[in-house]
Formats: C-alpha cells, structure tokens, sequence
C-alpha cells in the first residue's frame, strides 16, 4: 500500500531487544498483537519471536502501540535514530538477571548525556527525543548495550 | 587495535581512542574541528558508511573494517561544489562548524538530491552554528543540490568586488574544506600540551601547594606557581585585576581561578599531573550574588579592594525625576536579565614555541592580537613576544580577555618547547567572561500623546570574579539605557559587583541587550496605556537627523531609524490585520568605543615581491568578515582588482595595532583608516607607479574617532562617532504560541557586503531568540556554572522560524565610504519584541529572561 508519508517521518518503536532469558515480565512477549493490528505489514516476528518494525512501511499510525499489552511500542520520529531498546523497570540487580542486554538504571548514560535528554526513571533510560542530539556516546558508553544507534553504526 | 578505511586509504589504529583524537592527533586531518569532545555541537562531524557521527563519539575499536570520510575526502567536484554553494549563499562566518555542515549537507544529498527546505533543515539540525541563525546555511544546501543535479557551477552572482557587492567571502574555501588553521590544528613537532589546576572552591585561602609528585612523574615537563612568573601575576584588559595563578597566601576568587600551570608530553600524563599537586585550602564563604556582595560586612571578593563594587556609574542629564512627576503617564517596573554563555563553536586554543629571533610566538584565537601582545608582555615582563591570529571561531565578545594564550606564553617561555593549551569545553564554559545577569528597576513617564518626558533608573550588575570589562558594559547600558529616542531628561544610576562567580565581560550588543529589554517593555507598556499601538508610539518618539539623544549628542543625517521602523510597517500591519500577535522593539548601538576614549584605526598596505597589495591590519576577523570588508574597501578606492589583493590576518609585527574586535567597530573605524591608507596609495599610483615599481612599498592609514568624554563640559558632547539603529519584529502563530516570524530590519549606512549584513542579522537573531526564549546559564550555591554545551539551549537548525533580514542601506556618515557597523546591534531589539508578541498573545507581562510560559521553556532539565 502506497501511503505518502508527512516529514519528520515517524514509526514505531519496540523497546526490547529480545535477549531475555525468560525472567523479564517487562519486554515484549512474542504476543503477535501488534502484528495483528498493522495495516501496513510493517510489523513482525523476528527469529526470537520479538516484535520489530520496518520503518520503510511504518506510516507511524500507532495501532500496534495501542495493541501491545506490555505498552512498550512507542511512535518516534525515524531521525532520533538514538534509542534505548529496552523497558525492563526491574532493579539493577534483577534486571540484569533477566536478560543478556537490559536496561539496569546505571545512570552512565545521564551522566555522559551533554543535552540532558537522557534520565533513568523507573530504574530504565528514557530518551528526552526533543533534546536528543542524536550523539550516541550514551549508546557507546551503555556498558548494558541496551542503547541502540538503528542505523547500525555506533552500535551493531 | 582496529583496521578501517580514512577517505579511502586503509588505517589502522593501534591503540583504541576516540576517532577525532585518531584523525587529529595521528593522521593530521584536522578539517574534525574539536569543538566540545562530548557529542554536542557537530563541529568534528564525518561520515561513517556515508552516515553522519561526530567523530568524539565512537572508539576506534568499534570501526574495524568501516569506511570514514572526512572532510579532506570530497571528490575534487564536491570540494568545487560545497566552496561555490557556501559562498554564494554567504553561509560561512566563523568557519567552524562549516565542515561539519558540509559532511551533513553531502550525506543528505546523495541520498536525496532534492531535498525539502524540513528535510535539509533535519539534516542540520544535530549541528550547532552560532553565527549564521543558519539561514544561509540551508540555502547553501539548496544550492549545492541544484548544482549536484545539474552538474554545473553556475557564474558568481557578484564578483566586482565593489562596496555594496555581494561577494563572496574572502576565506571561504579554506572554511568550506578545513584547509584552514584554527590555533588546534597547528602540531609543531615535539609540542608539550599545556593545562591549569583550577581552584576546587570559589572563595579559598591557598595555604600551601606542593608539586613534588606531578614534577616526578614521567612525561611532565614543568609545573608552575605563581613564583614562577617573570613579570606580573595580574593582568586584565583594563583594570590588572585577572590572577594567573593564585599565589600561596592569596584568595581564589572562583572556581576558574588557576593555582598552578602544568605541560606534558601528552594529554594523559597531564591530567594524571594535575591529580597529583597537592593543595591546601582555607574555605571561606563566598559571594553568590551582588545582594550579597554589596551587604555590610560582606566577605571581601579582593583582599586588595575596600569593599565589591567593580564600577558604579552614574548619568544625569536634565531632570529626570521633575519631568516623571509632570507626567500624565507613568510606569514603574522592576527587571531581570540572565547569564548568557557565548557558545561560540570553537573553544579557547593557544599554540606557543620559541621563534626563530629567540622570541615567544603565539598562535592566537582572540579578538586583538595587540591585545594578547600586551597581557603576555606584562606576564613575561620582557618584549620577546609576537602574536599572530590564526582563524578564529567565533568570539562575540567572549575571547577578548586572556584564556589560554599567557598560559601557552608562559609554559614556552620555561621549558623553551612548543606548548598547545586547550580549554575543555567545560573549562571553557567555566572561565571565559559571560553576559552579565543584570537586575534593572525603571521608571518612565509620557505625556498624553506618547511622548517620552523622562526615565530614571537604577541598575546593577554581577560582573564576576575580576573586571574584565565590567566597568564599560555597565557604561554602556546605562548611556543606552535611554533608547534610540527625542527626550532631554534621563538619570540612570549602576553598580557592578564583584562576586565569586564565573567573570562577566563583553558579549554581543555589552550592556545594552539588558537595558534594551527594559527601556522596550516599557514603552510597549506605555503605548497601551496611552491608547496608540506600539508602531506608533516608537515613530512618534523616534531620534530623527539633526535630533538631539537624551546623552546630548546631535544625531548626524545618516541616522535611519524613522527607516528601519517604516521597513518593518508592512509586515507589522499584515499580522495586526490577520489578528496574529505581533511584537515590536527599536534599538541603537554605538560603532566605535566612543566616549573620548582613544579609538584608532591603523591599516598598512604593502606591496610584496608577488607584486600584490597585502592588506596588514592589527584587527581580528573572529568571523564576521572583516578581511572581505577591507579587500571590497580597497577595490573601490583604488584601482586595483580582487587578484591584485592579499588580506592577511592579523599579527603584533607587521600589522598595526587596530584595537579590539568589539563596540561594532572594525567596519568603520579600521575601514576608514584603510580607505586613508588607498588614498595615499593613489597618490602614488597618480605619479604613474606601476605594482612592480612599488614593491617593498607601504602606504599607512591611520583614523582616531574622536569623541567627548562621559560628563563632558559642552552642550552636546559627541558620545560616538556613529550609531547603528534597528526595528525588530515577532510574529507568533496564534494557535501553537510559537514564533511564526521574526523580521529585523536595520540601518547600516553604506552596507559594504549585504550579504554577509544578512548573516550577521540572521545570526543576531537566533543568538538573541536563545537569550528570549530559552538560553541557560545556571550557577549552582557553589559558584559552579553549567559544564555541558548541548544543555545551553542554543537554537537548532529545525527549530526556527522564517528570519527576514531586512538591511536598510542609509549612507550619510562622512567616514569609511559610509558604512556602520552591525555587529552587536542584531541581537539587542530581539528580545523585548519578541516579549512584546507573548503578551500580545496571552495577556500576560514578563519581565524577565529568558521568558517563561511559552512552548520554548525548558522545564525540569
């Protein structure tokens, strides 16, 4: 379906990356309900059985953020490509147990923040997108690598 | 360790750093502008598989087999392509960010060869520029695409080089492609890299400092205190009050105040140097504001001084308290003006080694090489110096005091070795002299037609921890205080206090942006209660030629304010008709120091063995193009072409001293004396001389702008040789309470380059719609200012309004061909219009910096 998008561009985001070791009650459960819900097939099922988004065919409506029962779909703007993929609000301790790459409210990440867009609430980091400028060294200094750059190049 | 490509040559990193500490300090490709190392403002911005990262980001390690372009990569096309585009727009001031922008712009367009004006504005926007409001930048892009898709550079629009042209600037090319050498990019071989232990308290007694273990460890080539300093501790630009280092016994009068200077072999060991020198401190209370500063019993800022007060100035003239009681209308209100941090992009460097004559030669970004000359002779306490500017990136007033360059001065004068000193953006953030905070109480009274009787007003300022040039800002906003307008009674009383905070010193439009705000709140006030719009009540008021200013000064016929107003009608009927809210505010600044200070313009033509006139003047171009100004000056007042002419940059051995880049000076004070210095190079010309029999010859323009002294015995004393005068406007849109619009309009007199006016206008603009809006500068109860440069709030590229910059081209001044400068008065009207817009917009008052409620605040951060 051909649909003309407005600029900024806006998608979906999945805040989990997908490598829990099943104890984390907070990131995506494989539940298949914003697949259901898309009207533009931009959302899917990876190999893990978590959901992601293709931004090429994301229109950024946000049915699958109102149909995900966890609430960790969000629609951002494409060119905050700096985001945390991550909603584990465990304690540090836990949430570190829980998964290979979650979010433990460190707080390095604040700290190294020069814009101020990045806070830990909720014992996860939460990115300011109106602030953000998109610098990444939140990304390369996340010792969790729950920071993404989704372009693939400050992070893999 | 990590292998990957550098514009298409394989590199490997051995040891895992930072990419920009890789491209800079290993490979020398130092187009990456350092401009904050911590991922703010873009300056050191390259393409990573064609994606844009800034450079401090990423770690070597994690580039194994990427591919980089820097700036020195671009095809031979693109580097003729991105140097037209620039140029042509005029998107280059400072240079300093430019690379940055150009690696943005090519990244855009070879994915998207035509973008949308949001689309290039996105692209931009991870980016800072402070001087351009990047109007011309977009436009750059623009144009660059239209090239890219066409594949041909089309002729320049102007290229007579005549006053009035818009050509392009002077050093474009070696801006747009990094060939340019700011201090940072200079790695003379075997370079110490210098730096300061600064005070851990704002207001301390050192007791004892030990520097055993920094001068043991390995790598460190010296460390030094206050006894080691061969001339004088104190310097400053007026009053020697500026500690170098702050002697054992002596009082730390901020956190900025350095205790001892350490160089290193590299910047590992001097940082683990500066760990290791043990200090001794007695912590005494500090002075956090002038309340505080001026209370009985106050702790002493300066041992050496009776109490805080830096300056008090106090300007009378008619009976300003008579007239306010006669008055039908009268207003009385109490203001508040915030810190403002320059922000320029490139922090403070100074590269220092041992010159060929034995003598200590600086490379300098700073605002008068003289300036620097004198400071670090009077460190030294000899004459072996020489001081040349490299290009600098940006100052607005912020680099006229001495940051780095007597440190650097001092380091080579000891170890007799080239030392680089760098400021960490934080240290920049911290030590530099900022816009004074200001708290302004008013008064002002009107007849029943709007017409101003009289102001009485009391201001004071926090000038910081040493004067810097506290005393004349606080001048300058009491003598402006009065506003571009016909009355005879004004009395204005100020007082700037000594603190333990950060220095406040010059910056764009000093003094007068606070006083400003002030003086147009009340009138836009004023109007409303008079009944008549604040259009008119400005007209009616307005200084017209041959008026007399409430400082006594007759105005001369170049005086364009009446046009400046009449320029922006149009645009202020349209959105009163179309019911948006509109606010207006007038202002004037002085070109030239003025008030019977020794102003003088100093300009030397020489003709070199290349057969060329080289253009030597001792006057910084910190990026408003001050080289252009002087080349476009020289063409239309000989008969030379553009090819025939070299602009070099200022130095303290061929250039004569010119004065500072500051009070809007350059333009007219140093353009008249090189229109002085063509005169008499066609004299010579006229006796038949050819360039080649005038090789080895120097023609030498001098001006002094004379001018009375403040308080001055005659009936109309002339404050300043020239003014410059401006209408701003806001427009905001009704439904978002966002600013739709702004339009500047401003009288120049003979507009030497209009382009490079509208840059400086639009620059002006943004810079003052942060200083309104949104800018911060918050210092904490220990005296500690903010130390990150993306929470400053500065404007980004997709977050401004349509900028209409309007230059009102009003000859009539008898010097320089005509031309005013336009430096600082950009910013001054900006804020007061565009406080006027929001309460037109929700009928609330504001009387304070930056404004609150509006979607511009930043809450929580």
């Amino acid at each position: 379906m051909a649909i003309k998008k407005r600029f900024p561009y806006k998608a979906a985001f999945v805040a989990c990356n997908g490598s829990c070791r099943n104890a984390c009650t907070y990131g995506c459960v494989g539940c298949g309900l914003c697949v259901l819900s898309c009207k533009f097939d931009a959302v899917h099922l990876n190999e893990n059985g978590i959901a992601v988004v293709d931004e090429d065919k994301c229109i950024g409506c946000g049915a699958c953020a109102r149909a995900c029962p966890q609430g960790i779909i969000r629609v951002h703007e494409c060119a905050n490509y700096i985001a945390v993929k991550c909603a584990n609000r465990a304690k540090g301790v836990d949430a570190r147990k829980q998964c290979e790459v979650s979010c433990i409210g460190c707080g390095i990440c604040e700290r190294t923040c020069t814009a101020g867009a990045i806070h830990v609430t909720d014992n996860r980091a939460i990115i300011d997108e109106a602030l953000c400028l998109s610098c990444g060294m939140c990304a390369v200094k996340c010792p969790r690598h729950a920071i993404h750059d989704l372009r693939g190049i400050l992070t893999r | 360790m990590a292998t990957f490509t550098v514009n298409g040559r394989s590199v490997t990193a051995a040891k895992n750093q930072k990419l920009l500490r890789f491209l800079r300090d290993e490979l020398h490709l130092t187009g990456a502008k350092d401009g904050c190392s911590e991922g703010a403002c873009g300056a050191c911005t390259v393409l990573i598989d064609g994606e844009p990262c800034k450079a401090c980001v990423p770690d070597t390690d994690l580039l194994e087999g990427r591919s980089i372009l820097t700036i020195e990569g671009l095809t031979e096309w693109e580097q003729k392509v991105y140097t037209f585009a620039y140029g042509e727009a005029g998107a280059v001031q400072c240079g300093f960010c430019i690379p940055g922008m150009v690696l943005c712009s090519k990244a855009l367009l070879d994915k998207n060869p035509d973008p949308t004006e949001p689309e290039i504005r996105y692209a931009l926007r991870n980016n800072y520029c402070r001087c351009t409001g990047y109007v011309k930048i977009v436009a750059a892009v623009k144009l660059a695409g239209e090239i890219l898709r066409t594949g041909v550079i089309p002729e320049k629009s102007a290229d007579d080089w005549q006053l009035g042209s818009r050509v392009h600037r002077v050093d474009v090319e070696e801006k747009v492609l990094g060939t340019g050498f700011y201090p940072d990019d200079y790695y003379p071989d075997g370079m110490l890299y210098g730096g300061a232990l600064r005070s851990k308290h704002p207001r301390a007694r050192v007791l004892s400092i030990d520097t055993a273990a920094a001068k043991a460890l390995p790598g460190v080539a010296a460390v030094l205190t206050a006894e080691d300093i061969p001339g004088e501790n104190k310097i400053g630009h007026l009053k020697h009050d500026q500690y170098t280092l702050i002697p054992v016994g002596g009082l730390t009068h901020y956190l900025g105040d350095a205790i001892a200077l350490i160089a290193a072999e590299d910047r590992d060991t001097l940082e683990k140097a500066k760990k290791l020198i043990k200090v001794e401190y007695e912590v005494l209370p500090a002075v956090h504001n002038p309340q505080e500063a001026a209370a009985p019993g106050a702790p002493k800022v300066f041992d050496e001084e009776q109490d805080n007060v830096c300056a008090h100035k106090h300007i009378c003239r008619g009976d300003a308290a008579g007239a306010i009681a006669r008055s039908k209308h009268v207003i009385t209100h109490h203001f508040e003006t915030p810190w403002t941090e320059h922000a320029f992009l490139e922090p403070e460097c100074a590269v220092s080694f041992i010159d060929g004559d034995g003598d200590v030669f600086l490379y300098s970004t700073d605002q008068s090489a003289h300036q620097t000359l004198h400071e670090c002779k009077l460190l030294l306490g000899n004459d072996k110096v020489k001081v040349q500017n490299a290009l600098v990136g940006g100052g607005f007033g912020g680099k006229e005091d001495m940051t780095v360059q007597h440190f650097a001065a001092l380091l080579t004068y000891v170890t007799r070795r080239p030392v680089k000193v760098k400021l960490s953006r934080a240290e920049s953030l911290l030590v530099h002299p900022k816009r004074h905070r200001f708290e302004m109480d008013f008064t002002m009274g009107c007849d029943e037609n709007g017409i101003i009787q009289g102001v009485k007003a009391q201001v004071i300022s926090d000038t910081g921890a040493f004067a810097s040039l506290g005393g004349p800002v606080l001048e300058r906003a009491c003598t402006h205080a009065a506003g571009p307008y016909q009355y005879q009674n004004f009395e204005i009383e100020g007082t700037a206090y000594y603190t333990n905070n950060p220095p406040a010193g010059a910056f764009r439009g000093f003094g007068v942006t606070q006083t400003c705000f002030v003086t147009e709140t009340l009138l836009n006030m004023m109007a409303d209660e008079v009944g008549i719009t604040p259009w008119e009540i400005r007209y009616r008021n307005a200084i017209r030629p041959g008026g007399v200013l409430p400082n006594g000064q007759i105005v001369d016929e170049s005086t364009g304010l009446v046009e400046t107003l009449e320029a922006v009608k149009p645009y202020y009927d349209e959105a009163v008709a179309a019911g948006r809210p509109v606010g207006l505010a007038c202002a004037m600044k002085n070109a030239g120091v003025g008030v019977g200070i020794p102003d003088t313009g100093r300009v030397k033509l020489v003709i070199e063995n290349d057969q060329k006139v080289h253009i030597y003047s001792g006057a910084s171009c910190i990026g408003q193009g001050l080289g252009t100004v002087l080349v476009q000056m020289v063409v239309t007042n000989t008969d030379l072409h553009r090819d025939d002419i070299v602009y070099e940059r200022s130095n303290t051995w061929i250039s004569p001293d010119s004065g500072t880049t500051s009070g809007s000076r350059q333009t007219l004070i140093t353009g008249e004396a090189c229109r002085r210095a063509c005169e008499k190079f066609m004299e010579a010309r006229a006796a038949g001389k050819t360039l080649a029999d005038m090789v080895g010859d120097t023609y030498y323009g001098e001006y002094l702008a004379k001018t009375d002294p403040l308080g001055a015995n005659v009936p109309n004393p002339v404050s300043h040789v020239a003014y410059g005068y401006a209408t701003q406007l806001c427009e905001l849109d009704p439904k978002t309470g966002r600013v739709a619009r702004m339009v500047a309009a401003h009288d120049v007199g003979k507009a030497v380059n209009p382009l490079s006016c509208e840059g400086q206008i639009e620059g002006g603009v943004v810079m003052s719609m942060g200083y309104a809006l949104r800018e911060q500068y918050p210092i904490d109860g220990n005296c500690k200012p903010i130390e990150k440069y993306g929470s400053l709030g500065l404007f980004r590229a997709h977050e401004l309004p349509e900028i209409v910059a309007l230059v009102v081209d009003k000859p009539g001044l008898n010097v320089a061909c005509g031309a005013i400068g336009i430096g600082e008065i950009t910013s001054i009207p900006t804020a007061p219009a565009i406080a006027d817009a929001y309460f037109r917009y929700d009928h609330e008052r504001r009387y304070s910096l930056p404004l609150a409620n509006t979607p511009y605040e930043r809450k929580g951060h």
